[in-house]
């Protein structure tokens, strides 16, 4: 009775602190989806890659979303002629270098200010290196779904060159609300953004503050959904496993490490509120195990994957998944080995 | 998934918003009943209650907003089919899923009181005197200058910064927390233990000392029952390790306080 008690208790704290924080993102996210335009930002890519995808993973600062949006937005860039590096750089950090998750996990860890900063600079560090990898391939097409490479120009930068609808003749961007192949029946229409892009412009103010009201509803059921889900695993974790196992488990260096990217993986919990998830692990996990949860969890989960499956082939989505997992294993347990 | 979401029949379409308002409203009327019934503070940080209320608020807000869409939309069926709908989500859940959990879990808030951790949790947890090596260290604190004011929490970190315990030998202690029977030290001791958070809850971890009883057996103090200690400090050998022990010469059953963390 007590420990079902303690559960509980764990569990309405931890959704109590992250609700407010999943209420930001998700009011962010709907209204930059609304309001901002990311032409102008392919525009201004720099032509060498590394400094390419170094701007791609610093973009999320401008878009706080977390990993359920900014798949989507990763394919508006693609699609418009972003370059992979960019392209790749922003869906693998974005997540994380945002404003909002930045002060979400301050909040969490601000007894272990170490903790925050080396999140969002092992997130830009590895995503600048697989964005720069990913760079090796100048024509990102045979990567892409066929549908989704059907409607991307290579090389070109969107705002140069008037890019034309596959099927009509007509500016796809021009035409509001519709979706960005314009053709009913695409396996595109798996998600709304791809729609909403053409949102930012030629509606009028109360119609956009609708459907941003709309989507915000929209993520909050399903972000909220999730995070109910992940929050009840972390409580009952924590409440029921044996400590000495929990412990055994958290305080070796590697295995800590492995098990919090399992963790990441599989509890799919989205990056604005993932902080108070692992604020749960800090007593019995070593730092790095922390790290990698952290810096792992919003760029690959079970949930992510079938989002990337939209836009990508699966052979780049198993390269993607190697080098972020690799990447993070390695240096959070350089972390562990050498600072802590 | 969407080809799906476009084929479901309408009256789900209806269902649909009246679920994901009815979630909105319990949730943010659950996130202003924690707060209005102070169990807020056994939830959360004080300094982060602001962002749960403020959130409850907004929740309610929206969710009223949204009340009023629903009814005009209702009311002018006609003019349905041409406002544009946001289109849908990809999502892990069918449609309608995330709201039905949302909504389950918050009635079933509603109906739960939470209570502090148990000495129990504490127990498991391993009560020690020194801050967990995981904690980091705080940057800055003020031990109040006189030892009879400081608090459980303060001692602790007094004792981290100068862990020697014969420099604290017959300081007079007063201080609240509540009792734990750790199973390996003798009858005539209890712990007296608070839990410490920087956050919410979750991150809970347990400080305590050890109390030497006046009375002797500590079988007269139950575990959780809260205490005012009064006493002196001195140098004990307790399972094999010398560690600052509280003389008490007082306990006092004191209910427990609203805001049973320190921080």
């Amino acid at each position: 009775m007590n420990q079902l008690n303690n559960t509980l208790t764990l569990f309405f704290s931890l959704l109590v602190e992250a609700f407010p924080f999943l209420i930001l993102g998700v009011l962010f996210s709907s209204a930059l989806l609304l309001f901002v335009d990311e032409r102008r930002l392919i525009a201004a890519v720099p032509r060498n890659p590394l400094l390419a995808a170094l701007m791609g993973s610093l973009i999320g600062c401008l878009f706080p979303v977390c990993e359920c949006g900014n798949v989507p937005v990763a394919r508006r860039l693609i699609v418009q002629g972003a370059p992979s590096a960019m392209a790749i750089g922003f869906l693998l950090a974005a997540p994380t270098v945002n404003p909002i998750v930045f002060w979400a996990t301050w909040t969490a860890f601000r007894d272990q200010p170490e903790i925050v900063f080396l999140r969002v600079g092992l997130t830009l560090l590895i995503t600048t290196i697989i964005g720069w990898v990913f760079s090796t391939q100048k024509d990102i097409r045979p990567l892409l779904q066929p549908a989704v490479a059907r409607a991307v120009r290579p090389g070109e930068k969107g705002d140069r060159v008037s890019f034309q609808n596959s099927g009509a003749g007509k500016p796809t961007l021009l035409q509001s609300g519709t979706f960005i192949l314009g053709e009913v029946g695409q396996p595109l229409r798996l998600d709304a953004f791809s729609g909403t892009a053409s949102m930012s412009s030629a509606r009028p103010l109360p119609e956009k503050l609708r459907l941003m009201l709309d989507n915000v509803v929209q993520e909050l059921r399903e972000l909220g959904g999730v995070l109910v889900i992940g929050t009840a695993i972390a409580a009952i974790v924590q409440t029921t496993f044996p400590r000495e196992m929990i412990l055994s488990l958290g305080q070796s260096p590697v295995t800590s490490v492995v098990a919090m990217m399992i963790l990441a993986c599989v509890v799919s919990i989205c990056s604005t509120v993932d902080a108070f998830f692992a604020l749960s692990f800090a007593s019995s996990f070593t730092s790095g195990a922390l790290l990698a949860f952290l810096v792992f969890g919003p760029m690959f989960d079970l949930k992510n994957i079938a989002l990337l499956a939209s836009v990508f082939r699966p052979k780049p989505i198993i390269y993607l998944f190697a080098l972020a997992a690799l990447l993070t294993f390695l240096f959070t347990l350089l972390i562990n080995i050498y600072f802590s | 998934m969407a080809t799906a979401t476009q084929r479901r029949p309408r009256n789900s379409m209806r269902l649909q918003p009246l679920l994901d308002i009815a979630a909105l409203l319990v949730w943010g009327v659950l996130l202003l009943k924690f707060w209005l019934t102070g169990k807020m503070r056994i939830l959360l940080h004080p300094d982060y209650i602001w962002l749960a209320y403020s959130a409850g608020f907004f929740l309610v807000g929206l969710a009223i907003v949204k009340l009023v869409q629903f009814v005009v939309q209702v009311t002018q069926s006609k003019n349905r089919a041409k406002t544009p709908i946001a289109p849908p989500h990809f999502s892990l859940f069918p449609p309608g899923w995330g709201s039905a959990l949302l909504l389950a879990v918050g009635l079933f808030g509603l109906q739960f009181t939470p209570q502090p951790f148990s000495s129990q949790v504490a127990l498991d947890r391993g009560v020690t005197d020194t801050l967990a090596l995981t904690r980091s260290q705080p940057q800055a604190f003020r031990a109040a200058s006189l030892p009879e004011t400081r608090s459980l929490v303060e001692w602790i970190r007094t004792l981290n910064i100068y862990p020697e315990p014969d420099a604290y030998a017959g300081q007079k202690v007063n201080l609240s927390g509540f009792a734990i029977h750790p199973p390996e030290t003798p009858k005539d001791y209890l712990a007296i233990a608070r839990f410490v958070i920087t956050c919410c809850a979750a991150d809970a971890y347990p400080i305590g000392l050890p109390v030497k009883l006046p009375g002797g057996d500590r079988s007269s103090y139950p575990p959780d029952q809260w205490f005012q200690v009064e006493g002196t400090m001195a140098t004990e050998t307790l399972n094999g390790k010398r560690q600052l022990v509280i003389q008490a010469t007082s306990l006092k059953a004191i209910p427990e306080p609203a805001s049973p963390y320190d921080y």
